[in-house]
């Protein structure tokens, strides 16, 4: 039985090789953290307004203006403050590759 | 033994050997994740290791057949909503995704051979673990509130039977009876929690029972939101809600469950209905493992919500400590993503990404009046804590036509976490 269990690591060392291409980078954490309200993809459901419908220059847009208070909001001024523009740009880029 | 033949296999079901035939099974597509929950934190993790990790063999264990969410579970207390409405399957992560859903109650995890038992007698070796258990509750914590009291006095603080058997309480309550909740000190699973509940009890009270009234009895000074809270109930319900904090003799200290009597230093109270929300750790599953410190909770390392006790087991959801992110369950899926991303760049032989998370707590207090806290997170001195400037609560003093936008992305938010989570 032992001889099962030791031979994992090996086994695991075969599979890093073979490991799929998809890469998690900062990007994807950093964007995937909005999909609790926007739904996977930004695709959000009832009220929320889904955003991969627009361009991403809509929506870099949109976000620079909320996180300087030119746009109205009643969270997503709060929210965008966590992030400098360039993270914004990011996000939007990640969510429409 | 790379032979191994579907027969040694089902003979080896049942002995701790048969997670050398599941780790023989990850050899030929990929590493294998286990994920211990399938709650907010662990459906999460494994919808997105599967996301970050096409190649992984995901398997998911619950020991429930579905989950029922605690968000929303207090529009069930108030009334609002049926039981099925918060109830979610793991269908879609079996099917759409390729996960393997297991329904078993995971008894023993061994971190030095990396397998995982369950009470159906089945073992699972892993690579990286995740756990996400969510809470459990401190039985006799609180002196005479053990699971049978519970049965009397319901803590719906895990929804499922016990959202029910409160809300059914209520029903059968008269008008002009009296509701009292048992609210404890820091830290516990959803600190809006218990105020959103006296909200939308009150308002099931003013609209059926009029002549009824909730005490909150605390164990706190002060609570999330509490100045928001504040202002709504007294639009709302001023004659209705009355909060009772540690100072002015709220904590309760002791129950009678059969007799009905919540007692606190200095008062004895026969209540209607008693909801006792007693206090709280991480879920019986990681102490057991040797997860959780002295405080009752898992220490893990704020960049990739790996254990500091275990290597390769990461703890996310309410039973970690995560810094300044409250137990919620958007913490829980945005500290899943964390963690999955940082097993994803383990696995590839990357660096994990810079942590970054978010949370949300919306609260209703009434099905047209919402509220919220916000908060953005990231490392700052070895600890997680909000960016400074980012987040915060909704505007004090805001209109009927603001309060009512957040109740409608309360339920947005609802419905879009749980296509994120299970969908
Ligand atoms: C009344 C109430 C209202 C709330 N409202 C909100 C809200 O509006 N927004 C918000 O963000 N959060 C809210 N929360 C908090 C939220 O419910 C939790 O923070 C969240 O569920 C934590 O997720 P988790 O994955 O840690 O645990 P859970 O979601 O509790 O999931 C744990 C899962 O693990 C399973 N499990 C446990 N042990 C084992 C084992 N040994 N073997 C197999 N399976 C096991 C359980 O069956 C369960 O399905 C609320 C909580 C309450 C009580
Ligand atoms: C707490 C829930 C919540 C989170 C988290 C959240 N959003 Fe939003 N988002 C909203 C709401 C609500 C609106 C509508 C504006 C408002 O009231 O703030 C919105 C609007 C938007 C819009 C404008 C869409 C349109 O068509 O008007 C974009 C773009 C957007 N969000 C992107 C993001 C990104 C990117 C993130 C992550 C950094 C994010 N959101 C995180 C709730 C959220």
């Amino acid at each position: 039985m032992k001889s099962y269990l030791v031979a994992i690591p090996v086994c695991l060392g075969l599979a890093l090789v073979a490991a799929p291409a998809a890469r998690a980078g900062s990007a994807n954490v950093m964007a995937d953290s909005c999909a609790g309200c926007h739904g996977t993809g930004g695709q959000s459901l009832g009220a929320m307004p889904a955003f991969n419908t627009k361009s991403a220059d809509e929506l870099k847009k949109m976000l620079r203006d909320y996180r300087s208070g030119a746009r109205e909001a009643t969270i997503m001024d709060r929210i965008t403050k966590g992030y400098s523009e360039a993270q914004l740009d990011a996000i939007v880029d990640y969510y429409k590759k | 033994m790379m032979k191994l033949s579907r027969r040694t296999f089902t003979g080896l079901v049942g002995f701790a050997g048969a997670a050398s035939a599941f780790g023989l099974s990850a050899c030929a597509t990929g590493p294998k994740v286990v994920v211990v929950g399938g709650g907010f934190g662990g459906a999460t993790a494994a919808k997105y290791v599967k996301r970050y990790l096409p190649g992984a063999n995901v398997v998911l264990i619950d020991a429930a057949k579905t989950h029922f969410t605690c968000p929303f579970s207090n529009t069930v207390i108030g009334g609002m909503n049926s039981m099925a409405f918060i109830e979610r399957s793991f269908d879609a992560l079996a099917n759409k995704y390729g996960i393997t859903v297991v329904t078993d109650m995971v008894t023993a995890i061994d971190p030095v051979t990396k397998v995982v038992k369950t009470k159906g007698g089945i073992s699972f070796g892993y690579d990286k673990l995740v756990v996400s258990p969510g809470v459990d509750l401190k039985w006799g914590a609180l002196e005479g509130y053990d699971e049978a009291a519970a049965e009397l006095m319901p803590h719906a603080w895990k929804a499922g039977p016990q959202t029910a058997l409160l809300r059914k309480q209520l029903e059968a309550m008269p008008n002009g009876g009296t509701v009292m909740i048992s609210a404890p000190g820091n830290p516990f699973r959803c600190p809006p929690g218990p105020y959103e509940r006296a909200s939308l009890i009150a308002y099931y009270l003013k609209t059926q029972k009029p002549k009824s009234k909730l005490i909150i009895l605390d164990a706190k000074d002060a609570f999330a939101k509490d100045k928001l809270f504040k202002e709504g109930w007294e639009k709302m319900y001023d004659n209705i809600i009355e909060w009772v904090p540690a100072a002015k003799n709220g904590k309760v200290v002791k129950v009678d469950a059969k007799a009905g009597v919540l007692e606190t230093d200095f008062d004895k109270f026969k209540p209607a209905v008693a909801n006792v929300i007693p206090p709280q750790s991480a879920g019986a599953i990681a102490l057991s493992t040797g997860l959780a410190d002295k405080s009752g909770f898992c220490p893990v390392d704020p960049n990739t919500f790996e254990s500091t006790l275990h290597k390769d087991i990461f703890v996310i959801g309410d039973a970690c400590t995560a810094g300044e992110m409250p137990k919620s369950g958007y913490s829980a899926s945005s500290q899943a993503k964390v963690a999955a991303g940082a097993i994803a760049a383990m696995v590839m032989g990357d660096k994990p990404a810079a942590m970054s998370a978010i949370n949300t707590c919306y609260s209703l207090l009434a099905p047209d009046y919402g509220i919220s806290v916000s908060g953005v997170y990231s490392v700052q001195d070895g600890k997680i804590a909000n960016i400074k400037g980012a987040g915060g609560v909704s505007p004090s003093g805001a209109n009927y036509q603001f309060r009512k936008k957040e109740a409608d992305f309360a339920g947005g938010w609802y419905a879009s976490i749980c296509q994120d989570t299970w969908g």
